[in-house]
């Protein structure tokens, strides 16, 4: 037994660790998909909400499949996916000593990069960002997704390939 | 290239070789200006404080529901439970309705929720559904009664050799071991017996002795005997005039000395004990003996 699965989900110091190790990654997940900051907040409440109703029925280690299980159901179908902004990280910016000509192709390239992000099926871009932006490994995106890894490595490699043909203009 | 070779190269899983080939091609620069650009992305900010405070609004609501609600749940299956016992308890004894028995020697007469009457004869039993009488107007007959019923939806009367069916219309139902009778004052009747169904107007009644249907005539608009205190019969085997006197005047009878299976057509009194015996005995030549609350009957010439 591991003492993890001796824990309950409605302890509350249980509860809040579940909140701060998933809470952003759920937030991102589901504005991935939908574009949607609105929506995105909403499942974050949802999903939780959903858990501490459910927190006698749900182990610690089952809390995480929980929670995306529940984001991802809440906009099944239900809304179209808006366009993803996106923020280029402001602190490499400051710190490099780039001439202004590089700095202006490189925010040329991630406004090319952020329209191409746009144009992609939303699971390719939802796979692609998950792992870019949040570093979540393919296993833990297949987990969310509900799908097995491969599927995710392809999902990877075709959002790789329709960026690339988007931005060289293929 | 292995498969999906874009991913592994995100992931660092290709082969040096691999990575070689990869390099020296044209797409090349394009994937890795991607992978290092989208690297400096960030998903818009997410407000962890003011995510958790709404979480915690609700669980504040939801949170006493949490607690009460497993020990709750053995409550409302208990609950549950007992509702559905005194549901079914109630709908089981709604349908056991209303019986009514006369004893021997003894009538009744009963109004019907539509104000159809029965009179019932001696040692009977009747019982029909109160509750739905509206809707089903069904009678469940042993022994003998008479039925005045009032106009409506189809009155039936179930026994254990037959069923009458009616509209509106005044008619007797006697059923007794291995006889049956129907008879029709007013209207028309339908009597259905071994699954047969016959027609029975005001005029006539319909005798079942043993399986064996025979039709006769009775007064239009008229009543049975029973009905002022006598007993009526015509070419009906003897034995089921003495049970009939049997039930009138809770006498036991003693037949065994004569033919009980000879026909009898004839009247006797349900009040008058000696005078019914006479009007038996007379027209059929033989002789009996009363004795307390038994009677013997033997033939005239026997020593």
């Amino acid at each position: 037994m591991k003492n993890e699965d001796k824990q309950n989900v409605c302890k509350e110091n249980v509860y809040s660790s579940i909140f701060n190790d998933y809470s952003k990654t759920i937030f991102n997940y589901i504005y991935y998909k939908f574009g949607n900051e609105e929506k995105a907040n909403d499942a974050v409440q949802e999903a939780f909400v959903k858990l501490w109703e459910n927190c006698s029925k749900v182990s610690p280690a089952k809390a995480k499949s929980f929670l995306y299980t529940v984001a991802n159901n809440l906009y099944l179908n239900v809304i179209k996916a808006e366009k993803v902004r996106l923020k280029y990280a402001d602190k490499t910016l400051k710190t490099t000593n780039e001439n202004p000509e590089f700095i202006l192709e490189e925010t040329q390239f991630k406004e090319k990069l952020e329209n191409a992000l746009n144009g992609l099926p939303d699971n390719q871009r939802t796979t692609f960002l998950l792992n870019r932006i949040d570093g979540k490994k393919y296993a833990e995106i297949a987990e969310m997704e509900g799908v097995s890894i491969k599927a995710i490595e392809k999902r990877m490699h075709l959002a790789l390939k329709n960026l690339r043909k988007k931005i060289d203009g293929i | 290239m292995q498969e999906n070779y874009l991913a592994k190269w995100l992931n660092g899983e290709l082969t040096e070789a691999e990575l070689k080939v990869f390099k020296e091609s044209e797409e090349y620069a394009t994937y890795k200006k991607i992978r290092d650009t989208s690297e400096k992305l960030q998903a818009p900010d997410f407000n962890m404080e003011k995510a958790w405070e709404s979480i915690e609004n609700h669980r504040v609501q939801k949170a006493p529901k949490v607690i009460t609600l497993a020990p709750f749940k053995t409550f409302l299956k208990i609950a549950a439970v007992i509702a559905v016992l005194i549901a079914g308890s109630y709908f089981y004894l709604s349908t056991l309705g209303v019986t009514v028995i006369t004893e021997l020697a003894e009538n009744k007469e009963i109004i019907l929720p539509d104000n159809s009457e029965i009179i019932l004869n001696a040692e009977s039993e009747l019982s029909y559904n109160e509750k739905n009488w509206d809707k089903k107007r069904n009678i469940t007959l042993d022994g003998e009664a008479f039925f005045k019923v009032a106009k409506g939806k189809k009155f039936t009367v179930t026994t254990e050799q037959g069923s009458v069916t009616v509209l509106g219309t005044q008619f007797n139902v006697e059923n007794r071991e291995g006889f049956f009778e129907v008879s029709c004052f007013e209207g028309l009747v339908s009597v259905t017996m071994n699954g047969q169904e016959t027609k029975l107007s005001a005029g006539y009644s319909l005798i079942a002795i043993n399986g064996a249907v025979t039709k006769s005539e009775v007064t239009k608009n008229g009543q049975p005997s029973w009905l002022n205190n006598e007993s009526s019969f015509k070419s009906i085997p003897l034995k089921y005039v003495l049970a009939e006197f049997q039930r009138q005047h809770n006498i036991t009878v003693d037949a065994s000395q004569i033919d009980d299976n000879q026909l009898f057509t004839g009247t006797f009194s349900n009040t008058d004990t000696d005078l019914a015996l006479k009007s038996i005995s007379t027209p059929l030549h033989i002789k009996y003996e009363l004795k307390g609350n038994k009677v013997l009957f033997y033939e005239e010439n026997a020593p």
